[in-house]
């Protein structure tokens, strides 16, 4: 299971610092938002016993804006996310087959609908169910947080889109482990399953990256790979 | 009053608990109880936190970690579980939560998920991105002070 959060200086905590907590919270890896950090990913992975994934969480005023940004990032990263909020942004994420993950999609003024939640099924993009208003606000707040969740969560389950599970850590303080997670999710109406299966979806989604950005792969359906030498 | 005969008596879990926060933060167990129960109640209203029975045993507090001991009723482990996880912040300190294991009596459960010490953290003068910090070391991992409170890092940010 992985988690996606964020590393400093986006965060409080750096990368190895989350990454090695991340272990202990029973993760088999972190995915790493980085909007502004860059660790040294290959000395990481080196030297800690849990993978890190590449990732990069565009955060844009406008699609405009977010469309340049998905394509530099696209060949260079191993995941790329589009930090939703906006009907706009939430609308261009789904909408694009080069987006891995739409993130908070209800935050601020952003809404979802079934026409979205049809082009995320049909565009392979991940649609994320944000736990941190669940963990970290209380009142009012969070109970709209809460009521924006269920009805993201309805449509998400009858249109079958993809999605993944985070609670979107900002320090190694605020990471959870996948079990409380699942506890939390019950009693918020998520099945167990369903939170452990989100956060089984960020590992799924790099390893296809990874395998798509090799240099094994050439197109869909033609890879290079080991055959019998003529003798 | 008399107590009740042994299979009348509510039947308990014990969930070993691992509270972290930053080194200026104090915890005890009044703070962390209440926020316990907050949480559950602001979760589960009135009456599914009366149901679960959170109640805090044990309260080791050592620096930056905290050893506890946290009773549910048998069957709400999980509520417990959730409970615990929405508790985001200990009177303002902001502090991260994980059960290690849970266990049927007390004894079992400190014997086999609380090792006492956390491990000794000392403070050191660091150079994080090039800047001199005072940083408290517990093993390999750095509380770094800085003018906007601390980050977290470990011994591979500083090479």
């Amino acid at each position: 299971m992985y988690e996606a959060v964020y590393a400093h200086p986006d965060g409080e905590s750096t990368a190895s610092r989350v990454a090695s907590a991340a272990r202990r919270y029973d993760y088999d890896g972190i995915v790493v938002r980085g909007v502004d950090a860059t660790p040294d990913y290959d000395r990481l992975r080196d030297e800690l016993d849990v993978d890190i994934v590449e990732g990069v969480e565009i955060v844009a005023p406008d699609p405009e804006h977010a469309s340049g940004a998905v394509g530099n990032y696209r060949p260079q990263r191993e995941l790329v996310l589009i930090r939703g909020g906006t009907n706009g942004l939430n609308r261009f994420a789904v909408e694009q087959p080069r987006v891995d993950v739409l993130t908070q999609p209800m935050a601020d003024d952003g809404n979802f609908n079934h026409v979205l939640a049809k082009a995320a099924r049909d565009n392979g993009v991940r649609v994320e169910f944000d736990l941190a208003p669940v963990l970290r606000s209380d009142g009012g707040t969070r109970v709209r947080a809460l009521s924006k969740l269920r009805k993201l969560r309805e449509l998400v389950e009858y249109y079958d889109a993809p999605y993944v599970v985070s609670a979107r850590p900002g320090s190694h303080l605020q990471l959870r482990a996948p079990r409380e997670l699942a506890g939390l999710g019950e009693v918020i109406g998520f099945d167990r399953e369903q939170i452990l299966d989100g956060l089984r979806e960020w590992g799924r989604l790099a390893e296809r990256n990874r395998e798509l950005m090799s240099e094994s792969f050439i197109a869909p359906g033609v890879e290079r790979g080991r055959y019998e030498e003529d003798t | 009053m008399k107590h009740l005969p042994k299979h009348l008596r509510p039947r308990w879990r014990y969930l070993a608990v691992e509270v972290e926060t930053w080194p200026d933060a104090s915890l005890n167990r009044g703070t962390f109880q209440r926020e316990l129960w907050y949480a559950a109640q602001n979760l589960f209203g009135d009456a599914g936190s009366a149901d679960a029975d959170l109640t805090v045993l044990g309260f080791d507090s050592d620096d930056c970690v905290a050893e506890t001991i946290v009773r549910a009723r048998r069957g709400h482990v999980d509520e417990a579980r959730a409970a615990l996880a929405c508790i985001d912040d200990i009177g303002g300190d902001p502090v991260g939560v994980r059960v290690r294991g849970v266990s049927g009596t007390v004894r079992a459960c400190s014997e086999r998920y609380l090792h006492g010490r956390a491990g000794f953290s000392e403070q050191r003068d660091v150079v994080f991105e090039n800047e001199s910090r005072t940083a408290t070391v517990r093993d390999s991992l750095l509380d770094v002070s800085g003018p906007d409170g601390f980050t977290g890092a470990t011994q591979l940010d500083l090479e």
